[in-house]
């Protein structure tokens, strides 16, 4: 394989690694501000337990899906120089507002709401989520922006071999851009949903004590999957008509590779959106948890919206091949002029250190939603959380 | 418009070295300051409550690299691929070894922090045409020394003892680096470079008195500005920011309202990390 094609699978690598974290950040942080808000409503003392038990899940799926969002985003000027000297102060302007207005905001939120646990006032705690949890969509919006100009560039002229930008507002505006972040968004409520359900059916399955907490969050994350759904699988269809008219070629040329993941990601979308609204009426008197059987197949869902999410990508980005940003810019002109053996190396390191990352992050969380909740007393799982 | 990026960059930039640069030289030192695994934690314990805080100032100025300095992003990076990726792939293991602590895997914890100040240091040396193994150790003393002086002010006891013992037996070397800095700069045209070096000398003494006074708060204010100087230089000592390589006035324009909405929040409620966790002790 040629630098351009490690390029490729190098990026391709780091983006889905990078995307698993996020999504289940962006669910996981729904849940929580959800959770805490009925903590700070309600007298009964549930609610605090599973907002420290969820938020302890999503802490560290945050604390180490950073490392994969910093190379990222240096990967952008190592291997693809030529999209930042080309299409930089356009393309570049949303990738920067997303570091700013999100990613540098949400955490600092973040630190202060770990840290601030039992030392801040009740309703400064509460809306500090809020806005870890508003900042975090906001990044999903900018991402999408920027993504959005590769799949349709509005908004620019050529001007000296460069494009710059004329209209921002062009990119708000971008028809790729809208029902796109909204599928995301939607995405990422379904994979909280399911591993929410997921985690609380586990509970059952080995006949927790726990009961009232695992019953209030088994039914939070079916209603939350049954209610996002729905507009997951309408803003997934909504794309075609936009796609059929800005980019058909991708539905046209459709490869064994992005075909592959188009038809991943329409069944399972379908098989959630049936099964938890099915679920929703089982949720009267527990019935589903009496039932036993579902409580396996909820656990077995768990990493079914994850292998969707990286088959939509997969369409969305393989398809525009072999252009990178549509009609103006192929990939092979982009890629920055690197030898193939440093391109190698980096891709191997890479790669070798995102695998054990991704591991230890699924041990670690598997081994704490495994424990279930418990007295803040004990060991903390990280240095970084001891308030949790 | 075009001055106030630069500006911006340069701050983003200083306040990552300036930050992030304790992570890493407690990282380094965690194995000789703590001689057990209690007070291993207790050291680790002093960092975390800035870590994500201190890391994403690196996110912040890089984005910012990405949109208002578009053609330089591309050419710094792709031009020194190796060294970035191993800076990288150090960073990673740092974080992850920090976060998800567990004493048999400090080796991660300590060379990744080492590495990381390493090819910061190897960097800055390339891009000032400095001799790349000096910059390496030089940056490694810096953010060593500076790791140091936050932990001697923020633990007490044998701990605090140790840190400042390690602390002030830094501050030679770190006057000696930035001396070596001087002599071995390369052609590189570096107009304030001396300015910068008298004052690098003149921290590393206050650092070394204010420790001595027992001032510890005053010898990390030295130390913090210590770490950025380094970055203070590149920007200095040569036209590194030229308008060619910046974005259209029409990007930095919505940029610019970005920034100005952005920036001193994240001030605000870093200091009151800093000023909660404080208040804790």
């Amino acid at each position: 394989m040629d630098a351009l094609g490690l390029a490729r699978l190098q990026f391709a690598t780091t983006t889905s690694f990078h995307f698993l974290f996020v999504l289940l950040t962006l669910g996981l942080v729904t849940v929580v501000a959800v959770t805490q808000t009925r903590a700070a409503l309600s007298a009964n003392p549930v609610h605090a337990r599973m907002t420290r038990f969820w938020g302890r899940l999503y802490v560290v799926n945050y604390a180490l899906g950073i490392a994969t969002g910093i190379v990222m985003e240096f990967q952008f000027g190592l291997n693809w120089s030529g999209l930042s000297t080309f299409a930089g102060d356009v393309f570049g302007a949303p990738l920067a507002l997303e570091t700013l207005v999100a990613f540098f905001l949400e955490s600092t939120f973040l630190g202060l709401w770990i840290f601030g646990w039992d030392r801040l006032g009740k309703w400064v705690h509460l809306a500090l989520i809020w806005l870890v949890a508003l900042t975090a969509y906001a990044s999903a919006f900018w991402i999408m922006m920027a993504n959005a100009f590769l799949q349709h560039p509005v908004g620019h002229e050529l001007r000296d071999g460069v494009l710059r930008m004329v209209d921002f507002s062009a990119l708000l505006a971008n028809p790729t851009f809208g029902t796109a972040f909204l599928h995301v968004c939607f995405a990422a409520l379904t994979v909280g949903g399911v591993f929410v359900t997921g985690v609380s059916a586990y509970h059952f399955i080995r006949r927790t004590s726990e009961v009232e907490f695992f019953r209030r969050s088994l039914r939070l994350g079916v209603v939350l999957t049954a209610v996002a759904t729905p507009f997951l699988v309408g803003f997934g269809f909504g794309q075609f008509p936009i796609l059929q008219e800005f980019q058909p070629e991708k539905l046209d040329t459709v490869g064994a590779l992005d075909g592959t993941g188009l038809g991943f990601m329409i069944q399972i979308g379908f098989v959630l959106l049936l099964v938890s609204w099915a679920t929703v009426p089982l949720l009267f008197r527990d019935w589903v948890v009496k039932m036993r059987f579902p409580l396996y197949l909820m656990v077995v869902g768990i990493p079914l919206p994850f292998v969707a999410a990286i088959g939509g990508w997969l369409f969305r980005e393989v398809g525009r091949q072999p252009w990178l940003v549509q009609g103006l810019l192929t990939t092979s002109d982009a890629v920055s002029h690197v030898g193939r053996d440093q391109m190698l190396v980096s891709f191997i390191a890479f790669t070798a250190v995102f695998a054990v990352l991704a591991v230890a992050d699924w041990v670690l969380i598997a081994r704490l939603a495994r424990r279930g909740p418990v007295s803040s007393d004990e060991e903390p799982v990280s240095p970084l959380v001891p308030a949790l | 418009m075009e001055g106030v990026w630069v500006v911006l960059l340069a701050f983003l930039t200083c306040g990552y070295f300036a930050l992030a640069g304790f992570d890493y030289g407690v990282g380094v030192l965690l194995r000789l300051v703590a001689r057990d695994e209690r007070s291993r934690r207790v050291v680790l314990r002093a960092v975390t409550p800035f870590f994500l805080g201190n890391e994403v100032w690196l996110v912040a100025a890089v984005g910012v690299l990405f949109g208002a300095f578009p053609r330089l992003e591309g050419e710094l990076l792709s031009s020194q691929h190796t060294v970035f990726a191993v800076l990288l792939t150090g960073l990673v293991c740092f974080t992850v070894a920090v976060q998800l602590r567990s004493p048999g895997w400090d080796f991660l914890l300590v060379g990744g922090a080492l590495v990381v100040a390493v090819s910061w240091g190897v960097l800055l040396g390339r891009v000032l045409g400095g001799p790349s193994v000096l910059w390496g150790a030089g940056v490694l003393v810096l953010f060593s020394l500076h790791g140091a002086v936050f932990l001697a002010w923020r633990l007490s006891g044998e701990l605090r003892r140790r840190a400042v013992r390690i602390a002030v037996s830094l501050v030679l070397p770190c006057a000696a680096f930035v001396v070596a800095a001087v002599f071995t700069a390369g052609p590189v045209a570096v107009p304030a470079f001396g300015l910068v070096a008298v004052v690098a000398v003149g921290l590393s003494g206050g650092a070394w008195v204010a420790l001595r006074c027992e001032r510890y708060r005053v010898a990390f204010g030295c130390s913090a500005l210590l770490c950025a100087l380094p970055v203070v230089a590149v920007f200095g000592a040569r036209s590194v920011v030229t308008v060619s390589v910046m974005a259209d006035p029409s990007t930095l324009r919505v940029l610019t309202w970005a920034a100005v909405a952005v920036v001193p929040l994240v001030l605000v409620f870093q200091w009151a990390t800093w000023w909660m966790s404080r208040a804790a002790r």
